[in-house]
């Protein structure tokens, strides 16, 4: 697994929103592609209706995932692919090293995807000797920096051209320059060798296909096509929900994945793969092995409550919408999924006690849902984790945050169901509030260990006489 | 590798019996997945193959139409030209105007294609110096030593050829998509790693959408015996990235530039 950093959400957040560099560009990205995915949607023949026919197709997807994964292996199989089934990251990983070292490969060239973020990958590649390179262009600058993404899909937006350009002089011992197509240049040309080198390429899978089995994986830079044809062996990724059952619901999902990603009407590159070259062809890997991962998604699927973030698509639409990944970027999310996804995926993946600040750190506005290409809903669920937090779940191994609270919540929930004792509790209040300071006649800050609630607002000090008081007085 | 096959059965069937528990079936049920795969074709994909076969000139030039105003917000030029000939000739200029991104050495890749063979490029370009290398298909599949040889030496060829031509199986007007089906001595890469691309088709190959692709590639009798095939590329466009400040610059790893040629007559 990789290095999971979501306990420090909060001091990681604080950072963020510190950061100029990083605000500029959320605002950037969420303008262009927040905004461009909702009218993307809009201008779609069917309207942005078509949300809810996917969301109905994901649905129907996850309800036959064991037939619809039989389907695509036996079709891979068919044409002399591999497939196999990780119930862990660890399996997914070793089964990528076993491959490796039967191949003997040297070198590793990665097409970006989240599912080798998620079980941690390049890591692993790097301690069995092997070396890996990241492709994609923003995830290429991040490798070379020893950063981590902060985008799923613009990886490296929170660095300037000019720290680009340092990197580069640094690390591949070009002229300085801060001209981005001649930094782009610099970085094809590098590449370019390693893709003619690697004995190995690995990729994710966008979306399969199980009526005609294949994979597809969409890229704009052309560098998955490249990992997936240039070396002897291609690995490809998927977690086991990125499955539709037929081609024409296939069509409906890739082209509202293009529009939530990027506001595009599809990406410059979509491959369909179903398998390695056949004999009689000079060109694509001679071993093809996709490998199909668990890793905590057969728990959601066996949650009601979870199932339908299974329906998700990845496309990131969410993170462009969402106000607080805005604010505070992706690194705080800590683990490959970052934004609304992330605060959903996360807990369910890697723990909710251990993740517990991502769902409460986002305000339930549902602008993610609104924004995401198969309307899945998104604030539902942080709630449905909230509510573990608060009172504990035995199935999912959840402690209540804060017994205080909890314990606190419960005497309140007492008190104000007996009228008496609420009345005399607001009579010392009121007495109490006295001594608490007041600024034009509001109360400026509450005592401990309330005094989160008067962090950026002033509260009205109680009435001398209550509502039922006067209700009683006849007002 | 057969050897982990074994292991992979067994995983498998352990990975099966989680989903299914998970989604509330005995663990052993048989789930023959009746209703989810249709056996014929629906009434509105008939509809989409018909109305193919059916298409106008009058609506074959609308759709070029509609073709060519997609292409250009992504930088796809698209040319229609009268024949083979002229299509040769506007290769040869391209060839001359365009030099080589990596060294000197201008040499072209082309397809074996019945559609790439009319425009007799080794003549065009011959007449110019520039070698064309055609891509045959490998001659002895069974023999691994001789193919391999065959395949690196295709592949050197190709990598040190600055302009890729490729035939297609379709071209998408609504979102000037160029559609590539695999074939032997048609490989992926000369549409990949050469810094230009330069696709050829005919006007009857261009089809409104990714709807009327797949409805022709599942159900249309010509078309379906192919399928999707083992690896189908759609390109629109030339490469692109947005990763620094998120300026768009082409040619990130595929083709800088990618040209659309459409032979009308």
């Amino acid at each position: 697994m990789s290095d999971i950093t979501t306990e420090r959400y909060v001091a990681e957040a604080k950072k963020g929103i510190a950061d100029p560099v990083l605000q500029k560009a959320l605002v950037f990205l969420q303008d262009r592609y927040g905004r461009g995915a909702a009218e993307a949607y809009r201008r779609l023949p069917e309207g942005p209706e078509l949300r809810l026919t996917a969301h109905a197709i994901r649905e129907k997807a996850i309800e036959n995932l064991d037939v619809l994964l039989e389907t695509l292996a036996a079709k891979i199989r068919g044409n002399g692919g591999h497939v196999y089934f990780a119930e862990t990251a660890q399996e997914a990983v070793d089964y990528c090293l076993a491959v490796a070292r039967r191949n003997h490969v040297r070198r590793v060239v990665k097409g970006k995807s989240m599912v080798t973020e998620e079980i941690g990958l390049n890591p692993a590649l790097e301690a069995a000797g092997i070396e890996v390179i990241e492709t994609d262009l923003g995830e290429y600058i991040i490798q070379l920096a020893g950063e981590t993404p902060s985008h799923i899909i613009a990886p490296a937006i929170h660095k300037t051209r000019h720290e680009i350009a340092d990197l580069f002089v640094q690390k591949l011992g070009i002229r300085r320059t801060t001209h981005p197509p001649e930094l782009t240049q610099a970085a094809r040309q590098a590449l370019r060798e390693k893709f003619l080198t690697a004995d190995m390429g690995t990729s994710g899978c966008n979306q399969a296909c199980a009526e005609t089995g294949h994979i597809t994986t969409v890229s704009n830079e052309g560098n998955i096509r490249m990992a997936t044809t240039m070396p002897r062996v291609h690995v490809a990724f998927m977690g086991m929900e990125r499955i539709v059952a037929r081609l024409d619901e296939y069509e409906i999902i890739l082209r509202l994945l293009c529009r939530g990603a990027a506001a595009q009407n599809i990406g410059v590159y979509v491959s369909y793969i179903g398998g390695p070259r056949r004999p009689e062809d000079s060109d694509g890997p001679e071993e093809f092995h996709l490998v199909v991962l668990d890793n905590g998604r057969s728990r959601m699927l066996a949650d009601p409550q979870f199932r339908e973030m299974l329906c998700c698509i990845r496309c990131a639409a969410c993170l462009n919408a969402c106000p607080v990944y805005g604010k505070i970027g992706g690194h705080a999310y800590g683990f490959a999924y970052s934004g609304p996804v992330g605060a959903v995926v996360t807990p369910l993946l890697t723990g909710i006690n251990r993740a517990k600040d991502l769902c409460l750190g986002e305000t339930l506005c549902g602008a993610c849902m609104d924004n995401c290409s198969v309307n899945i809903n998104i604030p539902r669920m942080l709630l449905a984790l909230r509510e573990k937090l608060a009172y504990g779940d035995a199935a999912w191994q959840v402690v209540p945050v804060s017994r205080a609270e909890c314990l606190a919540y419960r005497a309140w929930s007492w008190l104000i169901r007996n009228r008496r004792l609420y009345e005399i509790g607001l009579k010392l209040a009121a007495v109490g509030q006295r001594f608490l300071p007041q600024v034009n006649g509001m109360i400026r800050r509450l005592p401990p260990p309330m005094q989160g609630w008067t962090l950026s607002r002033d509260l009205h000090p109680l009435a001398a006489e209550s509502f039922m008081e006067k209700w009683r007085k006849g007002m | 590798m057969r050897v982990g096959d074994e292991m992979n059965t067994a995983n498998q069937e352990k990975f099966m019996r989680r989903i299914r528990a998970a989604l509330g079936h005995a663990p052993d049920a048989v789930r023959d997945g009746q209703g989810l795969f249709p056996q014929a074709p629906s009434a509105a994909a008939l509809a989409l193959c018909e109305g193919v076969r059916r298409r106008t000139a009058l609506e074959r030039e609308k759709l070029f139409d509609r073709l060519t105003a997609a292409a250009q917000p992504i930088n796809l030029h698209v040319q229609a030209l009268p024949d083979a000939a002229a299509v040769a000739a506007g290769i040869a200029e391209l060839v001359q105007a365009r030099r080589p991104e990596w060294g000197d050495v201008k040499q072209v890749a082309v397809w074996s294609h019945p559609l790439i063979e009319r425009l007799n490029l080794p003549r065009a370009l011959g007449d110019i110096g520039v070698p064309v290398i055609t891509t045959a298909p490998i001659t002895c599949p069974d023999d691994a030593d001789r193919s391999r040889k065959e395949r690196e030496d295709q592949r050197r060829e190709i990598v040190a050829s600055y302009i890729g031509v490729t035939a297609a199986d379709f071209c998408l007007a609504d979102t000037a998509t160029i559609v590539l089906r695999n074939r032997p001595g048609q490989p992926r890469t000369v549409a990949l790693v050469p810094s230009i691309h330069v696709a050829v088709v005919t006007l009857d190959q261009i089809i409104t959408d990714m709807k009327e692709l797949f409805a022709l590639l599942q159900w249309d009798e010509g078309f379906r015996q192919e399928g999707l095939t083992r690896y189908m590329s759609f390109i629109s466009g030339p490469s692109k990235t947005g990763d620094i400040e998120a300026i768009m610059v082409h040619g990130a790893h595929g083709p800088k530039e990618v040209r659309l040629y459409v032979v009308t007559g």
